[in-house]
């Protein structure tokens, strides 16, 4: 079990983050660039001393700011962590590399079925420059399994890399963290990376945790307008009582300013009072987005609406959209409370 | 079997290799400025190698063998060996440390730091011997207390040491520093994660990363140290080194009876500081990505 519940100043706000991660359990911390994602696994690394707080794994204390004080250095700790650079040292082979941190008589065979598992048996005896940037990250995580590696943390080690080698990274560190039962927690700043990686996600942003859940949840019933955008909605149209909300239960509230979240993901063509909420409106433009196509709705009020489609729709042409099941806000911005639909 | 390659057309490069557009010798002669600065490249090198091959010139094998078979004529070799070698070793033993706390920012006004390195580089050798007399001189603080341990700073080998520190010890420091600074403190940092405690990541990380920038100023510092003369012939006339034979040399007897000895400094100046640059270019070029 890995515990953090620490307070760090910055400059322009205070980092302040609770998390418990269970053995085994993979957590995607997500957040816009610069909202102290970085800094938390840092001071959960012993690289960053909190101004206040108390950090513990597996029953062991790494950091408390009260006595009885305690402050485990970096290279006492046991955590492993990767980060964007894989950081494999240029002047050792990729086997030196591996048996880096597994101390002065490493397991012959460890190595090799380690290396095997992450498929970079043929590579021991390369040097760093000579692999691919896929194989680099593979050596790094190798390297942290045969090291003492009670939890294993994740800068965004995987962003620029492309897709395909995204995915097998992502599963294989999965795979690992299922193997060894060790906590893991993913920082990153794109949601389909934390969704492909975590079972749950919490938000971060301005050093805060907004909200922390399944992601499905945390995508589909944000907390709140601020989380809503971060994942993802990209605007809100008002949803009086009586706009069609019948099938969600929402229907006669009563509530004026309410207003529901728009998901480009979770619009729908035509109206289908049953699933959501009916808005009709013109397409003002498309454009070419992946497969399909990206529309641009006009809704009464003046709320632009993206969303995709599979053909290419007619500009100007009046249409009704129903955005399924959307999320809910107040006037203060905090979700109101949502029943499920029969 | 090979493709057939037609007369006259360049080999196709191995694959995986792309020819990159670049201005070859041949193109560089074709404009003007092209030609201009080739010239300027060749004088300037002709000008510093000038006097290298000027001293091959004027030597002849006699002259070598009887300047060095005169009495006393080896004795400034081993003093200039000797006091080179303690001056290695101070500066090892404490430029590196101060070289690395510079590169990483770990000292309080960096810059104040910074200048008093260059403060000996940049001050006049001549000076800075002056100034060591006023510092380290019989009548000083420093000098009394030396004298109470029955050392003394001025014309003696302690103090011909002071003097070589002086002349190469910003060269180490600073070259130390860039060496240091070249190292990328996230794989320090990713090695303490792995497990190491500072001293070892030094060990195991830094000073291998470092070494051949470590070794090129040593090396440098090694050639300034041999060829020290404007502090030393201040504090430190005697013992004599090899530069100072050949001033008192050229003062006594004339030019030809000092160039043997210029020819014995380069010999044991120049050796250490060409392996060491051999050295790291292999070492950069090994791991260079």
């Amino acid at each position: 079990m890995l515990e953090a519940d620490v307070e760090i100043d910055r400059r322009e706000f205070t980092v302040a983050v609770t998390l418990t991660v269970a053995p085994g359990e993979r957590l995607a911390l997500f957040g816009p660039s610069g909202s102290g994602k970085t800094t938390t696994l840092e001071t959960i690394a012993g690289l960053v001393a909190p101004g206040r707080g108390r950090v513990a794994l597996a029953g062991r204390v790494l950091t408390q700011s009260w006595a009885p004080r305690h402050h485990v250095p970096p290279w006492r700790r046991g955590v492993g962590l990767l980060r964007q650079d894989p950081g494999l040292f240029p002047h050792l082979t990729v086997a030196q590399n591996l048996r880096y941190g597994a101390g002065p008589r490493p397991d012959a065979q460890r190595l090799a079925g380690i290396a095997d598992r992450l498929g970079i048996g043929g590579l021991l005896d390369d040097w760093p420059h000579a692999v691919s940037g896929g194989q680099a990250h593979r050596v790094a995580l190798g390297r942290l399994l045969l090291a003492r590696c009670d939890a294993l943390l994740l800068d965004e080690p995987y962003t620029g890399l492309d897709a395909g080698l995204r995915r097998d990274l992502t599963e294989l560190v999965r795979s690992v963290v299922a193997e060894r039962k060790v906590p893991a927690i993913l920082v990153a700043h794109e949601l389909a990376q934390a969704q492909a990686f975590a079972d749950r996600l919490a938000v971060l942003d301005q050093g805060h945790i907004l909200q922390c859940g399944p992601p499905d949840e945390v995508v589909r019933r944000p907390a709140s307008r601020r989380v809503a955008e971060l994942v993802g909605y990209q605007g809100f149209v008002p949803a009086p009582a009586g706009t069609g909300l019948a099938g969600t239960g929402l229907a006669g509230t009563g509530l004026a300013d309410t207003v529901a979240g728009v998901h480009p993901e979770r619009v729908a063509v035509g109206a289908d009072p049953g699933r959501g909420l009916v808005l009709t409106g013109r397409i003002t433009a498309a454009r070419p987005a992946g497969a399909g196509w990206e529309a641009e709705f006009g809704a009464p009020g003046g709320t632009m609406i993206r969303f995709f489609l599979p053909d290419r729709p007619e500009t100007g042409s009046e249409m009704a959209i129903t955005l399924l099941d959307p999320p809910l806000f107040g006037a203060d911005g905090a979700a109101l409370p949502h029943q499920v639909r029969a | 079997m090979s493709t057939p390659v037609l007369a006259g057309q360049p080999a196709q490069p191995a694959p995986g290799t792309p020819r990159r557009v670049t201005a070859g010798p041949a193109t560089r002669l074709r404009s003007v400025s092209g030609v201009i600065s080739v010239v300027a490249a060749a004088l300037i090198w002709i000008a510093l190698l000038g006097p290298v091959i000027t001293l091959f010139v004027h030597l002849s094998p006699s002259a070598i063998a009887s300047a060095l078979r005169a009495p006393g004529a080896l004795s400034p070799l081993a003093v200039s060996l000797e006091s080179g070698a303690v001056t290695l070793a101070v500066l090892i033993v404490l430029g590196t440390p101060l070289a690395w706390l510079m590169a990483r920012d770990r000292l309080p006004l960096p810059r104040l730091w910074e200048a008093g390195v260059l403060a000996a580089l940049l001050l006049p050798p001549l000076v800075v011997g002056l100034l060591l007399v006023f510092m380290v001189g019989p009548v000083t603080p420093i000098g009394e207390a030396l004298a109470h341990v029955h050392l003394s700073a001025t014309n003696t080998f302690l103090a011909l040491v002071i003097a070589e520190v002086y002349e190469s010890a910003p060269y180490y420091v600073l070259g130390a520093q860039a060496a240091f600074g070249g190292v990328d403190p996230r794989l320090e940092e990713q090695a303490g994660l792995l497990g190491d405690r500072p001293a070892r990541v030094a060990r195991r990380v830094t000073l291998p990363l470092a070494a051949p920038g470590l070794a090129m100023a040593l090396a440098v510092a090694w050639a300034r140290a041999m060829g020290a003369f404007g502090a030393v012939v201040i504090i430190a006339y005697h013992p004599y080194g090899l530069p100072l034979q050949i001033w008192t040399s050229l003062q006594e007897t004339g030019l030809p009876s000092a160039l043997p000895f210029a020819l014995v400094l380069l010999v044991v100046a120049l050796p250490l500081p060409v392996a060491a640059y051999l050295w790291s270019a292999r070492a950069r070029g090994r791991r260079r990505d």
